[in-house]
């Protein structure tokens, strides 16, 4: 459902992801666990292109979100001009395409020139058989944030309502645009928006704090009310980047809890966390991270009863749970 | 006891010049400053956001010279080199090449105010919005900039403050803002110190009164947030 290939990442020098690879399947539970400053958050934003990876993709349900990497394509490596005059040089079909990745030899990567016409109509080809609109993406992931980020000039209400009505108004112009016969109004998107938004916040128990602003809720409070605004966009997949760690103990049980119902109802969830209790209980799959690769992976008895990975060892030595 | 006569009799003869012509003056040329600046700053602080780097970097340079030479030298240069580029205002009086000073001024202070109120706010705001599929646009229309102006204002009140002040620098060339009138009186009074309390009282007046009244309109505004 949620392909990341081959995640490259660098903040100028800083290189923080160095190669990740992996597939999120429908209703699958997956946890990121590792030290501070391993690139768990930034993988997890590179998966909703928060962050723009360096090199690599990732495709969601199919569709390409990121621009074509062509180190992950052979045939568009062997139309790249470089690669042809390695070839013409004498050198093996193998090892001119070992040799152009190692070095990063492909000049213009995104829709160039420099490589080529045949290579600017591949890589062309690719993207426009494959791409989807990042906005379109997005809208398929639902993500929360260690600080909520709640919208602070908006009520709760409004929090929640926002994005449905702002983008469905959007895509009922669009369609009207297009010439296409609706029967909705811009009242019904509304309308539709706040009943779902006080079904939302009914199932959290705060319907009296819809028009509230989010400065006056609880940490607590605000991450479940961000959570299930994520949830009215009804994603596909939910990405929540260490959901507890800005709140006081006494709140993280009610946080964890509406995370453990969603993902009991089948919920597919990328998940990073410091709570190891909380990831051996709900995880399908869990990640440790070191140092920007994928140390250890493995479902969470493999992982947290049987690790092999030194580093993965050390880590869970030390934290409790 | 002189002194206060004086300066009684000045006020009784000239209270227009003053309290008509000369704070008449200073609020116009203030708020065409401010009004002018707050346009084209937001224009420029857009513009500083744009990708084109060109268009970035003659943003920057105005506003870096702007900021880094005298107001004073500003408005002799305008005044000697905006007639030559625009031929009317050879026609015109001195007030208003000295108005596109100010404007220009002003446009490069609004436009940092702008930036760093639109920065200022927690950009955690702008990833939210945009993990939910919102565009820029909508993220920045109905997320950060009803939050940035929370920022702005209060230091565009500011700025209206401190261009009345400098307005007074206009009075070189005789635009009859307060300051100007000073000068006149004072020439055919001969009671400097007299004219120069006056002036000086009035101005403190006007900032003073205005400042507060900001201050109050802030509190109320934070109380709404
Ligand atoms: N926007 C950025 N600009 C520059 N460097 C960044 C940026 N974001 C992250 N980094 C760097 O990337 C590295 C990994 O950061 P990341 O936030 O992904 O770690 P993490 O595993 O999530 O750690 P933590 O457990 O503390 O949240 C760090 O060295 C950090 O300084
Ligand atoms: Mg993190």
């Amino acid at each position: 459902m949620l392909d990341i290939k081959n995640i490259y990442k660098n903040f100028g020098d800083n290189h923080v992801l160095k190669g990740v690879s992996t597939t999120v399947e429908k209703g699958e539970v997956l946890t990121i666990i590792g030290v501070s400053g391993s690139g768990k958050s930034t993988l997890l934003r590179c998966m909703n292109l928060l962050e723009e990876p360096t090199f690599g993709e990732v495709w969601m349900e199919g569709k390409l979100m990121t621009p074509v990497d062509p180190y992950l394509h052979f045939d568009v490596i062997r139309a790249s001009n470089t690669y042809k005059s390695l070839v013409a040089e004498g050198m093996g079909d193998e090892e001119a395409i070992e040799k152009i990745k190692a070095e990063d030899l492909l000049k213009e990567k995104h829709h160039g020139r420099a490589e080529g016409a045949e290579y600017a109509a591949l890589m062309k080809k690719i993207y426009d058989e494959n791409h989807i609109d990042i906005n379109l993406g997005r809208q398929k992931m639902g993500m929360v944030f260690q600080n909520f980020n709640l919208f602070n000039n908006k009520t709760v209400k409004e929090n929640i309502t926002l994005a449905p009505v702002k983008i469905g108004k959007q895509r009922l112009k669009d369609a009207k645009k297009r010439g296409e016969t609706v029967t909705k109004t811009a009242a019904d998107i509304e309308a539709e928006a706040d009943k779902k938004a006080m079904a939302l916040l009914e199932r959290i128990g705060l319907q009296e704090k819809a028009n509230v602003y989010p400065s006056t809720l609880s940490g607590g409070q605000r991450q479940r009310v961000a959570i299930i605004r994520a949830l009215a966009m009804e994603p596909d997949v939910m990405l929540f980047d260490e959901p507890t760690s800005a709140l006081d103990p006494e709140m993280v049980g009610e946080v964890l809890d509406l995370i453990k119902d969603l993902v009991k109802s089948g919920m597919t969830s990328v998940i990073v966390t410091h709570e190891m209790g909380f990831a051996k209980e709900v995880s399908d799959r869990v990640i440790f991270m070191h140092d920007g690769v994928i140390a250890e992976e493995g479902t969470p008895d493999e992982v947290f009863n049987h690790p092999q990975n030194p580093r993965c060892k050390d880590f869970l030595s030390k934290v409790l749970y | 006891m002189v002194f206060l006569s004086n300066i009684v009799m000045i006020m009784t003869r000239y209270w227009q010049l003053f309290l008509i012509k000369g704070i008449g003056y200073t609020l116009l040329l203030s708020v065409i400053a401010v009004a002018g600046g707050a346009f084209f700053g937001s224009l420029m602080a857009l513009g500083k956001r744009s990708k084109i780097k060109i268009l970035k970097w003659i943003i920057t340079a105005i506003v870096e010279v702007v900021r880094g030479t005298p107001m004073l030298l500003q408005l002799y240069f305008g005044v000697f080199v905006f007639p030559k580029i625009i031929p009317p205002l050879n026609a015109l009086p001195y007030i208003y090449s000295v108005s596109i000073v100010l404007i220009i001024n002003s446009s490069a202070y609004v436009s940092e105010i702008i930036r760093s109120g639109i920065e200022a706010v927690d950009p955690g705001q702008m990833e939210a919005a945009r993990s939910l599929g919102l565009t820029q646009r909508t993220a920045m229309l109905s997320i950060i900039l009803p939050q940035a102006v929370k920022n702005i204002l209060p230091a565009l009140g500011n700025e209206f403050i401190t261009v009345i002040k400098e307005t007074s620098l206009a009075s070189t060339f005789f635009v009859g803002e307060l300051m100007t009138q000073e000068i006149v009186v004072r020439g055919t009074t001969y009671l400097a110190l007299e004219c120069l309390t006056i002036t000086g009282v009035l101005y403190f007046v006007l900032t003073f009164v205005l400042s507060k009244g900001l201050k109050r309109w802030e509190r109320s505004m934070k109380a709404h947030a």
